[in-house]
């Protein structure tokens, strides 16, 4: 009897056990009131001082970042982990935010991961385009419109609604921009110096004529990364656009992958490639964007955000470092923004609010220009003369350019059909003839986007 | 005892705890997993029945499943042959040392106890042209080649390079089932064998392979599910580039539910994984004889 007393109770102990671990997710159990939290905000914004805890719990947010804050050399992303230590402190005991953190490569997947778990993160950091399009249309993503126009937050961007543009969908604004980088090529002035480059190249034969002058003056010319394909994609976009070709006319259907145009701008990319580093297949953003401030090659086609990482990286190399934009492109330049969504689920909207104003008020948007290299969204005053120098040059291309663009893995029809395009053009750069690479992108298009 | 087992109130106590882990954990999440590739399924809105038009997809206009098809394959065969054959030489040359023979045991195994996300890390650094074996080889004058970027080839370099690491890796987990084996094996025969003079290759071919034949199967059945599931050492050596050509059926299963919300596409992955398990272990079962012998 006493057996099997005993043997009734450990299996009903290893089955509880079993249930217990299958269960499901617990319940956070700081959240507090919407009255409180708004009356908290209220008073920090109205004081400028953070407000006390109401009921003395606090607010627990979690916000997702594509680096790691406390590894990084990255310059913005360090003035990221200064913002979020800021908001702790001035917002101890009644807010607090934790940051979910990981490399650049693997973002997506994981919030993806966690979407799909019903966790999402309160707050994320976002690309526009398809990639913020995965997460409004389901309903992940929050409609932000009537905080930003609540308090004149909206007023305090440079162009008011029109900053937010590419994050606006049927009229609701689904994130905020933090910065604004513009892709361009970036150059070693003193290998360009012993090479006898004296003028920056406009047009495409003066890119080619530079690189064959820099091959020969025993340089790599051109460092870019095919292991992380955005980065070639950005430069095979640059060619597309020079090329007219045009992403609404592909998108929607009344042009075609394998027209002429798209066609040369795929043969202008193997042409150039042969001035890549060997190691281009395989090198990720990171090791190709080392090998340009490392001084192992003469030009990196990346966009301004770069700034941080080639200055955080080796702060001697910033006065060496030049910029011109993209040649033959007809003053187009590709712009690209990161932005923040709010989770439509979160439990604490004010306080993901109150976060992310931390992101776009004075300190951080000057931090953004005088110490980052990018550029702010806001009206924020900066000092010109503290900012990289290289920052300056970016601000002259952007200046001077007639219009801008997206990325075109972030312009096509989805995430999917830009990562099909960045594939394509890796595997045209690893030798599959350009008509094969490029129909892979024309029969995704039939399959998934013109015949649905 | 006797009398325990015969009481079913018993039986189903005992069976009760490994069937309901068994349902829960592995039958229903299959089940599950297998009509959601019957659907177009992102996770966050409900399933859509599409039929087997994810699996048509799957194997007419997904090339990139194509490689990972073919490179899991590759896997299979590489990971069950080199561990079977090198697995087999340890154990026989472990258990036939007397000095030092828990140290290199020891060091064998160890690689199968760290972690897999560090080993990989690891040697990535390791067949990095610019930090690793590349820069020993430049000392003396020889231009290593593009470990892990390579693209030429029907099985790649970097194909061949991260199924030389898993066996490095794991090697040690088919020797140690080997020697448990062999361990097991009376030393009697062998001395019986070596009076009627054979030589100890003999001894080994004919004592040793006929009697450790049980457990070739299973090793060679757990490496090639282990190896089909394949996904951490190419996760973080390769990432499944340059452009896919690394990529296996559990990377390309990852990409596709992770990376594009294709969670009904990436359950019918996850179906092929299964049935190719499957039929992998009935084929080994069904062709590696095993006849029991007195040990």
């Amino acid at each position: 009897m006493k057996k099997k007393l005993l043997s009734v109770i450990l299996s009903v102990a290893m089955v509880a056990s079993l249930l217990v671990g299958c269960g499901g997710k617990t319940e956070t159990t700081t959240e507090s009131t919407a009255t409180e939290s708004t009356a908290a905000t209220e008073k920090s914004e109205s004081t400028g001082e953070a407000a006390p805890a109401a009921s003395g719990e606090v607010q627990e947010i979690t916000w997702m970042f594509w680096d790691d804050l406390d590894a990084t050399e990255d310059l913005i992303s360090k003035g990221y982990k200064e913002t979020v230590d800021r908001f702790n402190k001035d917002y101890e005991g009644v807010y607090h935010v934790t940051p979910i953190t990981t490399n650049l490569e693997e973002y997506y997947s994981k919030l993806n991961a966690l979407v799909a778990a019903g966790e999402t993160p309160d707050c994320f950091i976002v690309s526009p385009g398809p990639n913020l399009d995965v997460y409004v249309d389901p309903g992940v993503a929050a409609d932000l419109t009537d905080y930003l126009k609540a308090d004149g937050w909206m007023d305090t961007f440079n162009g008011g609604e029109g900053a937010f543009s590419q994050q606006t969908y049927d009229g609701k604004i689904y994130a905020v921009p933090l910065n604004i980088a513009a892709a361009c090529v970036f150059y070693n002035t003193e290998m360009f110096a012993t090479a006898g480059i004296t003028e920056m190249p406009t047009d495409w034969d003066g890119m080619l004529d530079a690189c064959q002058k820099l091959q020969d003056a025993g340089y790599t010319p051109l460092t870019i990364s095919a292991g992380t394909a955005w980065c070639l994609s950005m430069l095979a976009g640059y060619l597309c656009d020079s090329e007219g070709v045009d992403l609404d006319a592909l998108n929607g259907g009344t042009a075609s992958w394998l027209d002429a145009n798209v066609v040369s701008a795929a043969n202008k990319m193997v042409e150039i490639s042969k001035y890549f580093q060997p190691t281009a297949a395989g090198d990720t953003n990171d090791v190709a964007t080392a090998n340009f401030y490392n001084e192992e090659a003469a030009m990196l086609i990346q966009g301004s955000w770069a700034i941080a990482q080639i200055n955080g990286s080796n702060p001697a190399f910033e006065e060496k470092c030049g910029v011109f934009a993209f040649p033959g492109t007809d003053g187009r330049v590709i712009a690209k923004s990161d932005s923040l969504a709010m989770s439509a689920t979160t439990k604490s909207p004010e306080a993901v609010i109150a976060f992310m104003k931390y992101f776009t008020d004075d300190t951080a948007q000057k931090y953004t220009a005088e110490v980052g290299g990018k550029i702010p969204v806001t009206k924020v005053e900066y000092d010109a003369s503290k900012a990289p120098a290289q920052l300056a040059y970016v601000m002259d291309v952007f200046g001077n350019a007639k219009s801008t663009f997206g990325f075109y893995n972030e312009s096509l029809a989805s995430t999917e059909a830009g990562s099909t395009f960045d594939d394509a053009m890796v595997s045209i750069y690893l030798g599959t003839p350009v008509e094969e690479g490029l129909q892979t992108v024309e029969d995704f298009y039939e399959n998934n986007v013109w015949n649905k | 005892m006797d009398k325990l087992l015969r009481d079913k109130k018993a039986i189903i106590l005992f069976v009760a705890p490994a069937f309901l882990l068994f349902t829960f954990v592995l039958f229903i999440p299959i089940c599950q997993s297998v009509y959601y590739s019957l659907c177009d399924y992102n996770a966050l809105t409900k399933p859509v029945f599409i039929g087997f038009e994810n699996y048509r997809q799957l194997f007419t206009a997904d090339k990139t499943m194509k490689i990972a098809f073919k490179n899991s394959l590759f896997f299979l065969i590489f990971s069950v042959v080199t561990q079977l054959i090198a697995g087999l030489i340890l154990a026989a040359l472990l258990t036939n040392i007397k000095k030092g023979r828990n140290f290199f045991k020891n060091v064998y195994y160890l690689p199968c106890v760290l972690s897999s996300a560090a080993l990989g890390l690891l040697w990535m650094f390791i067949f990095t042209p610019k930090l690793g074996i590349n820069q020993v080889l430049a000392q003396f004058g020889i231009e290593g080649p593009l470990w892990l970027m390579d693209t030429k080839g029907f099985i790649i370099l970097p194909m061949w390079v991260i199924a030389s690491v898993s066996l490095w890796q794991y090697v040690g987990q088919s020797m140690m089932l080997y020697m448990a084996q062999i361990s097991g094996i009376s030393t009697s025969l062998y001395e019986a064998s070596y009076i009627d003079g054979c030589t100890k290759v003999q001894a080994f071919r004919h004592i040793t392979l006929p009697l450790i034949r049980p457990m070739m199967a299973t090793a060679m059945s757990l490496n090639a599910i282990g190896s089909l599931k394949f996904f951490d050492l190419i996760f973080n050596m390769t990432e499944g580039g340059p452009n896919h050509q690394t990529e296996v059926l559990a990377t390309h299963l990852y990409q596709q539910g992770f990376k594009f919300f294709k969670y009904g596409y990436a359950s019918a992955i996850g179906t092929v994984l299964l049935v190719l398990c499957l039929i992998v272990t009935f084929i080994i079962n069904k062709f590696v004889k095993i006849e029991n012998y007195e040990m």
